[in-house]
């Protein structure tokens, strides 16, 4: 009796402080997550391992349901969403750099304003690269004295692949592109074939593929892209992988000063909505404070859930949820590079890998 | 290793997990049966039901559907005509030509059969997996992968029919619509019409559900009340067996294609099938007997498509990387369990590859007595007047086409795609090579282009390439030089041309239509780098004049025509486009009405009470379905 008075006192408490966040209740709703990918492709998986904690530490335990919606390279299923969301907090878009791209460089199709939308939670994806010990290369040092010529296999420049090819730039390296491949894992087939000798893959994928190919000497890591510090830059090392350079710090390896001007730029915009805040679920421009507060605080405690600490301990090395207000800063400043950074990533994209706009 | 098989079937047989297991089944054959609906379908549909269970059981209720899905599908291509799923499109030409001519049961028998011994097959491959389909999956390079494709092409060529130039124009018409959409390395996006709808290319199941399945419902509604393909009986299967029993090489050497085609990441199982059947076909002493009912196509493509479909999960299991887009479903639900696929698997979770390997195993063969004990009852169905099948299959084919975007876009495209498929029927056009060409364009561009990226052209001295290359132009140099031979024996053409196949009209109409579309491909693909004008110049230039040709020449009989099957089915297409139109401005819910209720009272020649039961039915279940597929059919502009 006592505790139930106290618990009621303490909800009057909450409610003082907080008028209108202890309204946000979920109870008895659907939230409907829309990943504008295949069923089976990681952000469709990554969307369903969060889908119990979230339901979990919600308030009112919502049932969360995960609909694909593939097409367009992730455009279709963001377009519907824009012309469908709800801003009560119960329509989410669950995507990657494939959708921000694509905006980003203004391609055409692209009906959806991820830069006006809200950002409920994001999900590091980060990613390493590898490659053959065939080319004599034991440490990110030796990059550029490859023996063979480097071979990178990738799907298409303006899209996933784009930090990769950016972080080539950045570190000056002569590297031949193929593009073309139908997804990362058949790019790894052809590095185990030995087509290509160089690649990069997002973090479960390096974890649980490539980390034994390591063990077995067939494979070298090399760098990851690193994560974001204190100031918002993306300098320090990516706590997945902590025991390899981030590019920042390969730069200073190899060149004996801190990388700058437009193709780091770049290369830090594009990559930190790629891999610091890889999983991003965005919200309807229109959604209140009060629900991403709440949506900030289920964040929080499922980073603080023993059983999700344990479970992303396996798959991504205990990678953790961001939210909040900074969160949501760095995101949408990524989303909105300055005309410099755009210009150039156009007209590389243009030059280089003969994308059209 | 092998110690962990019994412990792994005694694990299989738990009461909740082989009941996991036949469920998964249940929805595997219902799907397979539905045109439209195949196994990504099915496993989607399942997925969220999968996390409710244990891992064990979990797997085994997909593996269940995805084992059994080509297998029942075989029903629906033998007794409608309307492939149960893409890969089965072979099985409607031939079964269901059988299937008119009385013989249904021993293409039944035989699909079942084949089915079984592919899936069967593909469960021993996966055993081995690592010792044998490892070393072999690495050695596939770009190069030969690419020439996988062009085998594939080759085979192709078989299919091609009496009329060469009409087999040629489906064929280019194939590839033509398999370049659009990004070419590789999405440089550019060809002939999207500035449709974001267009970007990914077109979706396989549209595709053949247009060009083969609408033409059929098509027939079925315009046949009306009548059941003019009269009852089909399927009661002895004694036939089935012999047959079965006489062609076990050629379904062996089929199944082995399919598991190769399994191999090989992003050629799925209608590509190995169309593979198997044109093997079926030069295999064949009499090569002319196919199209109108040949057991051997059943055989060997029934035989290919559900060991695929099993040995897709080789590269699945063995590198992370799925072999086809159920296989996809299957690893992320793997993910989810907590398992990774990869080199280790077999030595830290041999217990879950032996359950993979039973699963199935027992689903293919279990699924075979299934269908066999079913088909009886279904074959009934088919009593019943043509409409009344109509009706459903047409929803159902929309919830298919619905499933590849859930855009409007899908619906028109199964509408466009349906309408020159029907056009295709009526012109006699064959409609195989289209299937074909559109299946193998996309690896090959692919492979090719991966190829010269990479090793230049010196892919071309590999080995494997060359070993393929010879397995390919030997057999052709021997029958080249036999047949010289033989026509200096006998000089006999008795091969007189039926020129009046198909309805002049229709084929001027759509020679004349797809030659505009060349023409206007042709000027729009200048704009394309050269390396992304490969592929689509590949259909364009030699398609125009061909085009050009077929249209030169039914001009001239033109006002001779006196065929009126396809005049007198135009206002069932024109029922069809209005119900696109009408979901497109009312929604689903609202124009599913009147179109059903035209079916069975104006199609059918239902009785009030009768129709209207069954409407409410079909009307309700397909809301269902498509509510647990998407949650929930399209809403119109105005509801």
């Amino acid at each position: 009796m006592i505790r139930n008075k106290l618990k009621k006192l303490a909800v009057v408490g909450v409610a003082f402080f907080a008028l209108e966040a202890a309204a946000v209740d979920f109870s008895g709703k659907t939230i409907e997550i829309v990943v504008p990918f295949s069923p089976g492709g990681a952000t469709f998986v990554s969307a369903k391992f969060l889908e119990p904690y979230l339901e979990k530490h919600l308030p009112g335990n919502p049932d969360i349901n995960v609909v694909d919606r593939p097409g367009g390279g992730s455009i279709l299923g963001a377009n519907w969403f824009e012309k469908n969301a709800k801003s009560d907090g119960t329509t989410i878009l669950f995507t990657t750099s494939s959708t921000a791209n694509p905006f980003v460089l203004g391609k055409k199709g692209v009906e959806y304003r991820l830069a006006d939308y809200r950002i409920a939670y994001s999900h590091p994806f980060s990613a390493v690269a590898y490659t053959s010990p065939g080319t004599g290369i034991k440490t990110a040092k030796d990059v550029k004295n490859s023996k063979q010529p480097l071979v990178y296999g990738g799907i298409a420049a303006a899209a996933s692949d784009l930090p990769g090819l950016l972080s080539f730039e950045v570190l000056g390296l002569d590297v031949k592109s193929v593009l073309g491949f139908k997804g990362r894992g058949p790019a790894r087939l052809a590095f185990a074939q030995g087509e290509t000798n160089l690649d990069y893959q997002f973090t479960p994928v390096y974890l649980t593929q490539v980390v034994p190919s390591v063990a077995e000497g067939k494979a070298v890591p090399l760098w990851t892209g690193g994560a974001v510090d204190s100031e918002g830059k993306l300098r320090k090392r990516d706590p997945i992988a902590p025991e390899l350079p981030s590019v920042y710090e390969v730069h200073k390896q190899l060149y004996g000063k801190e990388p700058s001007g437009i193709k780091w730029q770049a290369f830090e915009a594009i990559a930190s909505v790629t891999y610091a805040y890889g999983l991003t679920a965005y919200m309807h421009p229109d959604t209140s404070q009060d629900i991403l507060d709440v949506f900030a605080k289920a964040a929080n405690d499922i980073n603080n859930d023993p059983a999700f600490q344990a479970e992303s301990k396996k798959v991504t090395n205990g990678a953790r949820l961001s939210a909040g207000p900074e969160t949501e800063k760095a995101i949408k400043g990524a989303l909105k590079p300055s005309p410099e950074v755009k210009k150039y990533l156009v007209d590389l994209l243009t030059s280089k890998f003969g994308v059209k706009f | 290793m092998l110690e962990h098989a019994l412990p792994a079937f005694l694990a299989l047989i738990d009461p909740v997990r082989i009941s996991a297991l036949l469920a998964g089944m249940a929805v595997g054959m219902i799907f397979g049966m539905l045109p439209g609906l195949g196994g990504v379908a099915a496993v989607s549909i399942l997925l969220p039901f999968i996390y409710l269970l244990d891992d064990y059981s979990g797997l085994a209720m997909l593996l269940g559907a995805v084992a059994v899905v080509y297998t029942a599908d075989t029903i629906t291509s033998v007794l409608l005509g309307a492939p149960g799923s893409p890969a089965s499109a072979p099985t409607a030409i031939e079964g269901h030509a059988l299937a008119k001519q009385g013989k249904a049961a021993e293409a039944l028998g035989v699909g079942f059969l084949a089915s079984m011994v592919g899936g069967l097959l593909g469960a021993v491959v996966l055993l081995f997996a690592i010792p044998v389909a490892g070393p072999i999956v690495l050695s596939l390079g770009t190069p030969e992968l690419f020439m996988f494709a062009v085998v594939g092409l080759f085979f192709a060529s078989s299919m091609l029919g009496k009329n060469l130039a009409k087999g040629l124009a489906a064929a280019l018409f194939g590839i033509f619509i398999g370049s659009i959409g990004p070419a590789s390395a999405e440089a550019d996006f060809r002939f999207t019409l500035d449709q974001v709808y267009l970007l990914d290319g077109l979706s396989l199941t549209i595709v053949a559900l247009g060009l083969f399945g609408v033409a059929e419902v098509i027939a079925m509604l315009a046949s009306g009340g009548g059941i003019s393909g009269g009852a089909v009986p399927v009661t002895n299967w004694r036939n089935g067996f012999v047959e079965f029993v006489k062609h076990r090489w050629l379904i062996l050497r089929s199944a082995l294609i399919g598991v190769f085609g399994g191999f090989v990441p992003a050629v799925g199982a209608s590509a190995s099938t169309w593979v198997a059947y044109g093997h079926a076909i030069r295999s064949s002493k009499e090569p002319k007997k196919f199209g109108k009912g040949d057991i051997r196509g059943v055989a060997a493509a029934e035989g290919a498509n559900n060991a695929t479909i099993i040995s897709d999960l080789i590269p699945t299991l063995l590198f992370s990387v799925p072999g086809g887009p159920a296989a996809a479903i299957f690893l992320g639900a793997m993910f989810s369990f907590g398992y990774y696929p990869g080199p280790r698997m077999i030595t830290q979770n041999p217990d879950v590859m032996f359950l993979i390997v039973w699963s199935v195993a027992l689903a293919s063969v279990i699924g075979a007595l299934i269908c066999f004990a079913v088909t009886p009852a279904l074959a009934r169905l088919t009593k019943l007047p043509f409409a009344l099948i109509a009706a459903p299959l047409v929803l159902v084919m929309v919830m298919g086409a619905y499933q590849s975007t859930g855009t409007m876009g899908d619906m028109v495209m199964l509408l466009l795609l349906g309408l020159i498929g029907w056009a295709m029927k009526h012109a006699d056009w064959p409609r195989a090579p289209a299937l074909v060409g559109f299946v193998l364009a996309d690896p090959m561009e692919q492979y090719f282009w991966l190829s010269n990226q990479i090793h230049g052209w010196s892919w071309l001295a590999r080995p494997g390439v060359i070993i393929i290359i010879l397995l390919l132009v030997t057999p052709l140099i021997y029958r080249w030089w036999k047949a010289r031979k033989e026509m200096s024996e006998t000089s006999s053409t008795d091969d007189s041309r039926d020129s009046d196949a198909g309805d002049l009209r229709v084929n001027f109409g759509l020679a004349l239509v797809l030659l505009g579309v060349f023409v206007w491909a042709f000027f729009s693909s200048l704009e394309f780098s050269p390396d992304s004008r490969l592929l689509p110049w590949l259909a364009i230039l030699p398609g125009i004049p061909i085009f050009a040709w077929l249209v030169y020449q039914s001009s001239k009989n033109l006002a001779a025509s006196d065929k009126t099957d396809a005049l007198s089915e135009i206002p069932y297409l024109l029922a069809l486009g209005i119900y696109v139109l009408g979901i497109y401005l009312l929604g689903f819910y609202v124009a599913t009405v009147p179109f059903v209720a035209w079916m069975l009272f104006g199609c059918a020649g239902s009785r009030p009470i009768t129709g209207l039961a069954y409407g409410a039915v079909i009307y309700g279940l397909s809301i269902f379905l498509f509510g647990m597929l998407r949650g929930g059919p399209p809403g119109g502009i105005f509801f």
